[in-house]
């Protein structure tokens, strides 16, 4: 491995310097800023009539579309999640069965695009019934609910099997030496552990949810995506409703990662909010803080 | 070992990078033969041989949104048919000697397609309306349709005013979905409307309970309902009602197709005037309304 000598010297030649590598980045970084700045700047000022931008009509629109869409998101959230611990459970299953349904349930929903999907749901699953005889109206939000929610369920399950998966062997056997049983040694030892393993994939999969909600578009569900093609078939002008775009989607998926985040130093080991942090503080004497 | 793999690595990642390259102008190479089989495919088909033999002049893409019954659809086969394809061939084929392709786009972002110079004219029964006359120039119209409202047999939906209420479907940026939106006004914002991506999508959520109506252009919808059992017309007396080649159904607005083009291609547009007009005047556009809209 390279030392501090070697790099000082130079032995790798001038490109291998540390110093010069490191200004390199910071130069090609400081010209995409800019560029990228430029540009926005640009658009910002030249594009975007900030008076149909801020007209109610369009800023009602879209705010309808974003609680619509924050709706679908929360929903469907809490269900993947949920139902994908199942199947990751299913996957480590030491039941055969229990283990290949759940296998090919993530082969497919993983391995079939989540349009496909929605369309099956949408305007397939209707059509099993006789012309105009299919029990639920305003069968679009339920739709999109029950598509992301099997489509995202599957993802989840991964990153739970492969939390659990990361656990060291030493812990499940350490546990049911203990005399716990599976169940109770994958509960109370595992699963913990297992969470914080699969937490930051989770939290990734969650916010590829909020994303994949402009697909709906395609089922007529009037969410956000669908607001800005009306405006900008309506008005002939897309850079102006795109603003509303990026800025809802941003402000969805970014409160999302800062979620995730603090889920994840929650259930840091070691750091004073995590939870080992809690225990060692909680042991080591009275007065110290309740994190 | 780790000496003697570095290199390697070194070797693979700069392999993978030329691969990369490679493939990215194979890519870029294989779309521009893609093209020219095109072309030559839909000259042969619609028997454009003598655009062929004009040679040295620019293949004219046209931009539609496919499928739209009966103007551009494809059979089971996929060749692609419609009156807005004969006519296509008749106007850039026949009169002036020109080869022409159609390319498939989405009909809500078709305007700033075209302004984008991803085709040079688009023949998608498209609507002549001012809102778009301000982005694009159209030719002189070469259809009229009318605005008109399918339902099911079984729903008691009898008039106008029934809509009322209700959830409506239609395609998203077609003059449908303006006919909706004043219907919307009319009834003080009490009706729903649903906008699908293509029009097979809104006669789906028909059929499927969805949505109660469908508001879109008559003839498209009509070879809908004659394809569909329990699918029929809205009946009343619309807008059109003394017209003497009105349909006998409820009619929203009269509308007139134009094929539309950049506002600096005035000198085409002069050119594909005179070809509508000529096929007017030797029959063979009676020829073609006809085949697809005849008795």
């Amino acid at each position: 491995m390279a030392t501090q000598t070697d790099s000082e010297s130079g032995t790798g030649g001038v490109m291998m310097r540390d110093r010069f590598v490191k200004r390199l980045g910071e130069i090609a970084a400081a010209g995409f800023l800019v560029a990228v700045g430029g540009l926005l700047v640009w658009i910002l000022s030249t594009q975007v009539n900030y008076t149909l931008l801020a007209s109610p009509l369009i800023a009602g629109r879209f705010a309808e579309a974003f609680l619509l869409v924050l709706r679908i998101v929360v929903i469907s959230s809490l269900l993947s999640v949920s139902f994908g611990v199942l199947v990751g459970l299913g996957r480590i299953s030491t039941s055969a069965v229990t283990g290949r349904i759940a296998k090919g349930y993530v082969e497919f929903f993983r391995g079939t695009p989540l349009l496909f999907q929605l369309f099956v749901i949408f305007f397939g699953i209707p059509r099993l019934w006789e012309t105009g005889q299919f029990p639920i109206q305003n069968w679009a939000v339920p739709a999109a609910i029950i598509g992301l929610t099997l489509n995202h369920a599957a993802y989840v399950g991964e990153a739970i099997r492969g939390g659990i998966s990361a656990v060291p062997d030493g812990q499940m056997e350490a546990a049911r030496s203990l005399g716990m049983s599976r169940v109770m040694a994958l509960r109370e030892v595992v699963l913990p552990q297992a969470w914080r393993n699969a937490l930051a994939a989770i939290g990734n999969d969650q916010i590829i949810l909020v994303k994949d909600t402009s697909l709906l578009t395609v089922i007529a569900v009037p969410e956000i995506m669908s607001v800005f093609r009306n405006i900008n078939s309506n008005q002939l002008d897309p850079w102006t409703p795109l603003v509303w775009v990026c800025v809802l989607y941003l402000a969805i998926t970014m409160s999302m990662s800062q979620l995730v985040n603090g889920l994840e130093r929650r259930s840091n080991w070691g750091s004073d909010s995590g939870m080992l942090g809690r225990l060692s503080r909680g042991s080591s004497g009275p007065d110290g803080g309740d994190g | 070992m780790a000496r003697e793999r570095t290199p390697n690595r070194r070797q693979y990642l700069t392999a993978l990078g030329v691969g990369g390259a490679v493939t990215l102008a194979g890519c870029m190479g294989g779309n521009g033969g893609g093209n020219g089989d095109n072309g030559n495919g839909d000259g042969n088909g619609n028997g454009g041989d003598s655009g062929n033999g004009n040679g040295e002049s620019e293949t004219i893409v046209i931009g539609s949104d496919i499928p739209y019954e009966p103007f551009e659809y494809r059979n089971e086969a996929g060749e692609l048919l419609g009156f807005d394809v004969e006519i296509a061939e008749a106007v850039f084929g026949e009169q002036l000697g020109l080869e022409y392709e159609f390319q498939q786009t989405g009909f809500d972002g078709i305007i700033a397609s075209l302004n984008n110079a991803n085709f040079r004219v688009i023949m998608s029964a498209m609507t002549i309306n001012e809102t778009r006359a301000e982005r694009v120039d159209f030719s002189d119209p070469y259809f009229t349709a009318y605005q008109t409202v399918l339902v099911l047999e079984s729903d008691d939906i009898t008039e106008r005013s029934d809509l009322q209420g209700m959830t409506v479907g239609v395609q998203r940026g077609t003059t449908g979905e303006a006919a909706a939106e004043d219907l919307q006004s009319d009834f003080d914002g009490d009706l729903e409307i649903q906008s699908y991506d293509q029009i097979t999508g809104a006669f789906d959520a028909l059929l499927n309970n969805q949505v109660s109506a469908v508001i879109n252009d008559n003839t498209v919808s009509a070879e809908f309902a004659a394809e569909t059992d329990g699918v029929v017309f809205l009946e009343g007396d619309g807008v059109a009602a003394d017209r003497e080649d009105a349909p006998d159904y409820l009619t929203l607005t009269i509308e007139e197709y134009g094929i539309a083009f950049r506002q600096a291609d005035d000198e085409f547009r002069e050119e594909v005037n005179g070809a509508l007009a000529a096929i007017r005047e030797d029959g063979t556009y009676d020829e073609i309304y006809d085949e697809y809209f005849g008795a």
